[in-house]
């Protein structure tokens, strides 16, 4: 029983919670102990249909008006959330709009900004291209330098024959 | 016949208009060609006339900057202008391409076996060796259309 009372508040424990030591001690008292054998079924069967009971708790709830709900007890913004006339197709989209101002500006601006950056992306066709440089010398290598003003073209030394 | 006369003016003016972009750029290029020769010895030194390539040729190891010819050529497309270079070697420069922004320019020097194609904007210019380096001194042409 000293054993039991000393043991019990362990079951149940999660990974982690137990020195290897504790672990271990537990283990061998379950392996003797039918009444705390007895506390461990106890104890698993009710973590696992706590979790369960809070879920269907949930499911069975409709969320489908919670931000609504919100959003009205929040005077500024629930002028806003006010819901639109009833019978229109459009009604969800703006309800969604109206609840989601910025995502919806978003969504409005990326077509146009696409837009825009085709029209740069096709205008860059007239112009300079980037500096195209083509040099060959035979026998000799060449550097190239980039810059701002134009390219700096520079002939190395003559390559020893047959390298 | 007045319903045919019209017909051709009107024809004209649309191949006229049509063609004048070909035409404009079909125009010939002003273009400035100097010689130049730089210098790794002597004190760090550029030529007044070369002010406008500093940023060009403050890049290269040369410290002494010196101009020694300048040919200015009005240059059609395919047309080339050959210049004596000062070891008796020749410089071959042709427009290869002239558009509205953009010009395309061939750098040749036959002695060297060096062929080199170079666009450019209008602003920009071209610094190319076109001598092998000489107890520290090499000659450069810079190439600039539209000056």
């Amino acid at each position: 029983m000293t054993a039991c009372l000393r043991f019990a508040p362990m079951i149940g424990a999660r990974p982690g919670e137990l020195t290897l030591e504790e672990a271990s001690a537990l283990a061998e008292h379950l392996a003797s102990c039918g009444a705390c054998q007895g506390r461990l079924a106890d104890e698993e069967a009710l973590s696992g249909m706590l979790p369960e009971a809070l879920l269907a708790e949930a499911n069975r709830r409709d969320f489908s008006a919670f931000s609504d709900e919100v959003l009205t007890r929040i005077p500024a913004l629930g002028r806003a959330a006010r819901p639109a006339p009833r019978g229109g197709m459009l009604a969800p989209i703006l309800g969604w709009v109206g609840h989601h101002r910025l995502l919806a500006a978003a969504s409005a601006l990326a077509p146009t900004l696409a837009a825009l950056a085709l029209i740069v992306y096709l205008g860059q066709g007239n112009a300079p291209e980037g500096a195209p440089v083509e040099v060959s010398s035979e026998g000799r290598s060449t550097m190239v330098l980039e810059t701002s003003e134009g390219p700096v073209v520079l002939l190395g030394d003559l390559e020893p024959e047959g390298s | 016949m007045i319903g045919r006369s019209g017909f051709a003016a009107s024809t004209l003016a649309v191949a006229l208009l049509a063609a004048a972009p070909t035409l404009a750029e079909a125009a010939t290029v002003p273009v400035r060609i100097r010689i130049i020769k730089g210098s790794r010895q002597g004190p760090a030194a550029v030529d007044p006339r070369l002010a406008d390539l500093r940023g060009q040729l403050g890049r290269l190891a040369y410290v002494k900057w010196d101009q020694v010819g300048e040919h200015h050529a009005d240059m059609g497309l395919g047309k080339s202008v050959s210049l004596p270079l000062p070891d008796g070697a020749t410089l071959e420069l042709t427009l290869v391409d002239a558009q509205k922004d953009t010009v395309t320019f061939q750098v040749r020097v036959p002695a060297r076996r060096t062929n080199s194609r170079l666009t450019i904007s209008k602003d920009q210019r071209i610094v190319h060796q076109v001598t092998d380096e000489k107890n520290g001194e090499a000659y450069f042409a810079t190439v600039r259309p539209w000056p």
